[in-house]
């Protein structure tokens, strides 16, 4: 029976942020990325037995305050810095998604002596020329589960992002998810090369990246090219999966980070 | 070839409504499947269907048109700015705008405007503004637009979280930059300048008359009002629509105690004239059906990038002017639907006064834009057009609003340079 996770509120400055915790043993840190994760993931369970995790929500995402007063990424990532003070988290394991595994990549590099292990997972932050991947802040929401799971019709995917069952519900969904793409957008908008790759060389950190099959967001060549940039990591590909892989194959992710981080 | 000497003079009252003759300057050779074929005339249109030869013609043809505007009368020519853009082939309006300083005399020329946040620096548009206004004697209009979405957040890669912070830091800079008499430096978030001393500065003083395009969000009425601008609705949708939509405008000039002056106020409109009712629906349907379907056939993923619109004002549900449910129901409109609704005033020039005397009345408009080549409509139609609407419906909209001043035009000066002729 998993662990119920505790959830709470931490000021960080003047900006409240949503966090939530369940677990005991050395700290380890989930940051979500751009979609889905508006709670707790099923495949986190798979650690609360040997760690402390914690996921906090990003500005602009749920309960979490907004982002108004970071203009750029070094604001983003100074900011996490002093969550993970507030947490009173010294050095922790960090496992990133998408939008949180390039701020986890940040991290890594610039303050190295506050991340013990990195997993990097569906990594956003570099651009290859002729691998885009999918245009998702121009994406119509009733396409999202198309995109971003290989299979749109999978119980994740229906849970996920489930279909609104009224108008109402689907304008809240709207302004929602509109709110957090916005927060995405502003650091991200409209390609995501912020200048990590001067950066990435910095990581000293044992890395393990995991890139999925079937994402149309990050295509699985993104992984090479951030294991390419990161002495001593390793790249693993999820097969028959999308986007949201760690949803959609919770037990094959749980494997490859339980046996990076057991390593 | 039209003998513009052959128009009468322009004989405008001391006080009346303005109308101002609008061009999109549209591509008008899309295939005919274009809608079922691609997803979007803006942002992503397949470049294979832009052929340069025949924009050519057009842009020659779109001048021809907006010159002869000027010649039979109408108070304003109004160009405008768009980007990756088939329904509108003009992402620099200034330049459009130059050509015409050169080829009229009168007429105020609108340019409609600049994007403020897609200039850097911004002084840019303070400078090409200005250079407007001198070279024209003093008959600018500046229109101060955010942009839409497709052109500033998809087409030119602005950030939609910073877009409108970037837009009130670039006006403040551009009013700055016109209205002070000496060189300052300039500390902004987005633009630092150690010396900002544009050469030229306007010719009308404090500085050109400020327009602002919007789509009705409260935000914008109430900060034109409290700058004293103009505010323009420009939609697709008609005067029917629009009056609704004005309605709630000067409700709220009212709550903020601001004058209800007509001249406050702009409104674009699509109108088609004929000699009847019946030949107006034989002569412009299908370039009517040509703009509704193709020229606004948008992705909707492209009409609102997210953080393009506040949360607070998507909490109000004001909707975006391209929104799924209206370009659904548009595809399904014909002629007669697009005339009941307001979306086109159109027919013979006695259905046409009425309807637009009807328009202003209720919008309560001063300043009135009207689109007269819509979509595909040929140089000799959109020329009947024109001329039908100077000769038989303006005259009947002249005094209008007689009562009232307006603040917010040009002010020319009076002894006006004029171009020589060119030497054989």
């Amino acid at each position: 029976m998993p662990e119920r996770p505790n959830e709470r509120t931490v000021a960080v400055g003047a900006l409240p942020i949503e966090v939530a915790s369940a677990g005991s043993g050395p700290p380890l840190l989930y940051l979500h990325g751009a979609f889905g994760y508006l709670g707790w993931p099923d495949f986190l369970n798979g650690f609360t037995d040997r760690f402390t995790v914690y996921a906090p929500l990003h500005p602009g995402f749920g309960e979490s305050g907004d982002a108004d007063e970071f203009d750029d990424l070094l604001d983003l990532t100074l900011y996490h810095l002093d969550l993970l003070d507030e947490l009173g988290l010294e050095r922790p394991d960090v496992i990133g998604h998408f939008f949180g595994a390039m701020i986890a990549a940040e991290l890594a590099a610039i303050a190295g002596n506050r991340v013990n292990r990195l997993v990097l997972a569906a990594p956003m932050g570099l651009w290859l020329e002729g691998h885009p991947g999918i245009d998702y802040f121009a994406a119509a929401p009733d396409k999202l589960r198309s995109i971003l799971f290989a299979d749109a019709d999978c119980d994740a995917a229906l849970g996920a992002l489930p279909d609104p069952e009224s108008d109402e519900q689907r304008h809240l969904q709207r302004i929602e998810r509109t709110r957090s793409l916005a927060t995405i957008a502003k650091f991200m908008w409209p390609i995501p090369d912020k200048g990590l790759k001067k950066r990435l060389h910095r990581i000293r950190q044992p890395t393990q990246v995991i890139v999925a099959e079937k994402d149309q967001l990050v295509a699985p060549v993104y992984g090479q090219a951030f294991a390419d940039r990161i002495n001593g990591s390793k790249v693993e590909v999820i097969s028959k999966a999308g986007h949201l892989f760690q949803l959609e194959r919770p037990a094959e992710t749980r494997t490859t980070v339980e046996k990076f981080l057991s390593g | 070839m039209c003998d513009l000497f052959s128009w009468p003079r322009r004989t405008v009252l001391e006080q009346s409504v303005k109308i101002c003759w609008f061009h999109l300057m549209p591509y008008r050779h899309l295939p005919p499947d274009f809608e079922q074929k691609y997803r979007s005339v803006w942002v992503d249109p397949p470049s294979h269907l832009y052929d340069a030869e025949k924009a050519h013609v057009l842009y020659n043809e779109y001048l021809d048109e907006l010159e002869h505007a000027a010649a039979v009368g109408f108070d304003g020519i109004c160009v405008n700015e768009h980007h990756n853009n088939a329904y509108g082939i003009m992402p620099s309006p200034n330049l459009m705008a130059a050509a015409l300083v050169r080829r009229t005399t009168d007429a105020a020329i609108v340019v409609m405007g600049n994007s403020l946040a897609l200039y850097n620096p911004p002084l840019r548009v303070a400078e090409e503004f200005a250079m407007l206004d001198v070279a024209s004697g003093g008959r600018l209009v500046a229109g101060f637009p955010t942009g839409t979405s497709m052109d500033t957040n998809y087409a030119y890669g602005a950030n939609p979280a910073t877009l409108r912070d970037r837009y009130h830091e670039a006006h403040d800079l551009i009013i700055r930059a016109w209205t002070e008499p000496d060189l300052f430096a300039f500390n902004g978030k987005y633009t630092q300048n150690r010396y900002v001393n544009i050469w030229p500065r306007p010719l009308q003083k404090p500085h050109p008359p400020v327009w602002v395009p919007g789509s009705g969000s409260v935000e914008t009425w109430e900060w034109t009002s409290q700058m004293n601008y103009v505010y323009c609705y420009l939609s697709y949708s008609g005067y029917k629509h629009g009056t609704r939509v004005m309605k709630g405008f000067w409700r709220e000039m009212e709550n903020l105690g601001v004058d209800d002056n007509p001249y406050r106020a702009g409104f674009l409109q699509l109108v088609a004239v004929s000699e009847t009712d019946a030949k107006a629906e034989e002569e412009y349907a299908p370039h009517i059906d040509y703009f509704f379907k193709k020229n606004l056939h948008v992705y909707p993923g492209f009409t609102e990038a997210p953080g393009y619109r506040s949360i607070k004002t998507l909490k109000k549900g004001v909707g975006s002017n391209l929104s799924r449910s209206h370009s659904r129901k548009r595809t399904e409109m014909k002629w007669k639907d697009f005339v009941e609704e307001g979306y086109v005033i159109g027919g013979s020039p006695e259905t046409v006064a009425d309807r637009m005397r009807e328009a202003v009345e209720g919008l309560r408009v001063g300043h009135l834009m009207v689109l007269l080549q819509i979509g595909s409509m040929p140089k000799d139609l959109t020329m009947k057009n024109t001329a039908l609407f100077a000769s038989e419906v303006m005259p009947k909209l002249r005094g209008m609003w007689s009562g009232y001043e307006d603040h917010w035009w040009p002010n020319p000066i009076s002894n006006r340079a004029v171009p020589d002729p060119v030497a054989g």
